[in-house]
């Protein structure tokens, strides 16, 4: 990334840690209002969803720990609550605050991995395609075109009923998370493809690349030693819309059935579970965990447009 | 497997409640929007034996009799019956009377039916003590029964005539008219021409169906003024209540348990509700784990679910919990049978029969019913039994249920003849595809020792003695854990304040809609 700003002019190259201190990301962010409580916020939700197996009061994944004579208790400041279940229960009798734990660390899993994937395989494609022209662009090109054209849903809808009809219902919960990771990772690569490949075609022609070619360099090298590290700016921003997006379709595909399953809710099968009470009484168990879920992706979405501002050199240099 | 009842009630009630005693002839048309949970699987009313083609068949055809509000019997296509020996009975039946293609409606066309239930997979077993038919002239038919059958009446109900000349002949494919195909395709899943207040205009699957009034129906003392209903299935509970409250539906069945006082306090709507008759239960298929050969893990499996908590919690107290198949009021009914949830029990049975560790079991429910399964799967975890849940649209449910695809399959039953020996005869009884006994055992539990005593009870005229044969065979099915009960349901209907629905309801939860008048809306 170019923003290093080594400006004293003694010697010794400062520390990592010097550098960091100095650098503009850290300065912006330190005036950023916005960004440091997003910054807090999110590593709150890290922070739950890494400890939940030790933060959460019973561990909503284990059925014979559910009593249904427990079941749609309200949360604490309602008449008529169990201190025993700070945020309520569900209709089957899960503590909720428990769930959203547990359900966050599986949004968590889920976002992450499926946008260290979705990168993967965006990252290589794109490098490929943007460094080598010719066919071999224009077939990942097409491909990512006709993998656009089905949406993340559908991929999911097509997958998820192809594992269950082979490999049956059991095998399809337990691979769940993996399989989620999978689906949405394979279902949005082109985004990072197309980026990737259009950077890569705005540096190809730089010196620094002529340079590298003349000296023998192998295209391996001149394409991940070389020009990567000069597009990873729009691949930070990308990535943190991304892992929102997956978060929102994890919970969108659990919503419609097609996710977690419901022995194992995460924040979207919770809020489908609790429809059918949300006008009849029972509204907590909707509306909690999804106000938690908006939470979740406004503090990513915003601690993405904070970097992108960072990073933008238009702005920077403004 | 359904509901069932009358008419009589319905339309005295109905002219009482003072609206107008004339069949309406007011020139605006009336439609009733309403919405069910499902829309009848087929149009083919001896496919299936389901409360939802039963609900069908009072909409486009008529019985022989049927039930009235007080369970006693009201003539329709037959107008009279006598009892001419021990095994005859002799039906006088309605003159005058049009199906919907044109055709008359005559003795012909009852021994005809009568002879298509007694081939239909799924009726075959209730018709089985009918030996024959015989029509004595144009409007007269004797029933002949290998037996004495006290029933006989009830089995009636079950009768309604369908057009022998319509579905006589082959369709376009050479396939015969009549044929039954079950979850499949056939002329007459997809045609219909009986003699009853509705026609079908439209049937859409799953989406929408419409029928119209038959405008040659020959019940003119009914007070029926609806000329057009538009049954839109909509399975999702929230949505079907928000349906009516917001006015999009008229009338819509069932009402969920989470939503009866909304309902009831809503202006925009009124409530109907009864206690029900139903019983909810799971079955354990004994052909496809091993363990459930063991009586002790069946007991075990009853020993841990606990119908209270479920009805209590889940169904908010709008169902009865069960510990057998008849409910209070049936000749089967044994009031000293408790509810026997005791988890140490059932973790000590489970221990005894050498299953200490549980196994793993799969599960399949109705969608509307996926919170409790997801309970008693949940309940099961603590014996150690790992559940693997399937919950299915009612479409797809039944051709599953009839495969028997699952392990535990959870079904709900109505007795048809609204007596004990029918639970039996089709939950419990060794299957048999030739007599259609068993046709919804889908535990394959079998004790010949059973049946035997079930086919006595149904030759028994006296009533104590064949009430002792019933009990007996609750007690041995509750001693054997033949199947895990959960609750008798109550029923639920709700419908905008205009649609007079109070008289046409009835336990068997068979809306009698070609008497339903809905009132002008101001």
């Amino acid at each position: 990334m170019s923003t290093e700003t080594s400006l004293q002019p003694t010697a010794a190259l400062p520390s990592r840690w010097a550098r960091f201190r100095d650098s503009y990301l850290l300065y912006s962010f330190r005036r950023d209002l916005i960004a440091q409580v997003s910054l807090a916020v999110f590593i709150a939700f890290v922070a739950c969803a890494v400890l939940a197996p030790w933060l959460a009061p019973m561990n909503p994944y284990d059925l014979a720990q559910i009593d249904i004579l427990a079941s749609e208790l309200p949360p604490f400041w309602i008449d008529g609550s169990d201190p025993a279940y700070l945020l309520g229960t569900d209709a089957q009798g899960r503590d909720l605050l428990s769930t959203i734990l547990y359900g966050a660390r599986v949004s968590l899993i889920i976002g992450f991995g499926a946008v260290a994937l979705q990168a993967l395989l965006g990252v290589v494609f794109g490098l490929l395609a943007g460094y080598l022209g010719g066919r071999i662009d224009a077939f990942l090109m097409r491909l990512a075109d006709i993998q656009l054209s089905f949406s993340t849903l559908m991929v999911a809808i097509v997958v998820g009923a192809l594992v269950k009809a082979i490999f049956g219902g059991a095998t399809f919960s337990a691979y769940a998370v993996p399989l989620l990771v999978l689906i949405i990772g394979l279902a949005e690569w082109p985004q990072y493809a197309r980026t990737v490949r259009a950077s890569v075609l705005a540096e190809k022609g730089k010196e620094y690349v002529d340079a590298a070619r003349t000296m023998g360099l192998p295209s391996r090298r001149i394409m991940f030693r070389h020009i990567l590290p000069n597009t990873l700016s729009p691949i930070f921003v990308i990535s943190t819309v991304q892992v929102a997006n997956a978060i929102i379709s994890e919970a969108a595909l659990s919503f419609l059935g097609l996710g977690m399953p419901e022995t194992h809710p995460s924040l979207g099968s919770l809020i489908k579970s609790g429809f059918d009470y949300i006008q009849s009484g029972s509204w907590w168990i909707t509306l909690i965990p999804g106000a938690v879920l908006v939470v979740l992706v406004l503090v990513i979405n915003l601690l993405g447009d904070w970097l992108r501002d960072v990073l933008n050199p238009r702005l920077y240099k403004g | 497997m359904m509901f069932k009842r009358t008419l009589l009630a319905a339309v005295v009630g109905a002219t009482m409640t003072g609206a107008a005693l004339l069949p309406a002839t007011a020139s605006a048309e009336t439609t009733l929007r309403m919405a069910y949970d499902a829309d009848p699987v087929s149009l083919d009313i001896h496919e299936q034996l389901s409360g939802g083609i039963l609900q069908l068949s009072h909409m486009t055809h008529d019985p022989l009799v049927r039930w009235d509000q007080d369970l006693s019997f009201e003539p329709r296509l037959a107008t009279g019956w006598e009892q001419v020996d021990d095994t005859t009975m002799r039906m006088t039946l309605r003159e005058g009377v049009e199906f919907h293609s044109g055709n008359p409606f005559t003795a012909e066309d009852v021994v005809w039916t009568v002879e298509r239930l007694k081939r239909s997979p799924d009726f075959k077993a209730i018709f089985d003590p009918i030996a024959s038919v015989e029509a004595i002239d144009d409007h007269t038919v004797e029933i002949t029964t290998a037996e004495p059958y006290p029933l006989l009446l009830n089995l009636a109900t079950y009768i309604f005539p369908m057009d022998s000349a319509f579905y006589s002949g082959t369709d376009e494919d050479g396939d015969p008219k009549d044929e039954i195909v079950k979850n499949g395709n056939s002329f007459a899943s997809a045609n219909l021409s009986g003699t009853g207040p509705y026609t079908v205009v439209e049937h859409r699957k799953g989406v929408r169906m419409e029928f119209e009034r038959n405008p040659n129906y020959w019940d003119g003392d009914s007070p029926g003024n609806v000329d057009t209903i538009v049954l839109t299935p909509i399975s999702e509970n929230a949505t079907r209540v928000a349906a009516l409250l917001s006015g999009d539906v008229d009338f819509i069945a069932p009402v969920p348990p989470n939503d009866l006082e909304r309902v009831r306090e809503s202006e925009d709507a009124k409530l109907v509700t009864m206690s029900g008759t139903r019983i909810i239960f799971f079955h354990m298929n004994q052909e496809r784990v091993e363990a459930f050969k063991d009586p002790k893990v069946r007991q075990a499996f009853a020993y841990a679910v606990n119908q209270d908590a479920i009805a209590d919690r889940l169904m908010k107290g709008f169902a009865t919990p069960a510990a057998q198949f008849s409910p209070e009021g049936y000749a089967g009914h044994i009031d000293s049978l408790e509810r026997r949830y005791d988890l140490e029990k059932a973790q000590a049975l489970m221990e005894e029969a050498g299953y200490a560790d549980g196994f793993e079991i799969t599960m399949m429910a109705h969608v509307n019913d996926a919170k409790i399964a997801q309970a008693v799967a949940t309940m099961l975890a603590r014996i150690n039994v790992d559940v693997d849940l399937k919950t299915l649209p009612k479409a797809q449910y039944w051709g599953e249920f009839d495969n028997r695809a699952a392990d535990m399959m959870m079904i709900g039953w109505h007795a048809d003849t609204e007596d004990s020996a029918n639970f039996h005869e089709y939950l419990t009884a060794c299957p048999d595809a030739d007599t259609g006994a068993g046709q919804y055992n889908a535990g394959n539990y079998c004790n010949p020792k059973l049946d035997k005593l079930v086919a006595e009870a149904n030759l028994e005229v006296d009533l104590e003695k064949r009430a002792e044969m019933l009990q007996q065979v609750e007690q041995t099915l509750y001693d054997e854990a033949a199947f895990v009960p959960l609750h008798w349901q109550d029923l639920a209907w709700a419908a905008a304040p205009n649609v007079n629905i109070e008289p046409v309801l009835n336990v068997m939860n068979f809306p009698y809609l070609g008497d339903l008048v809905v009132d002008e809306a101001e």
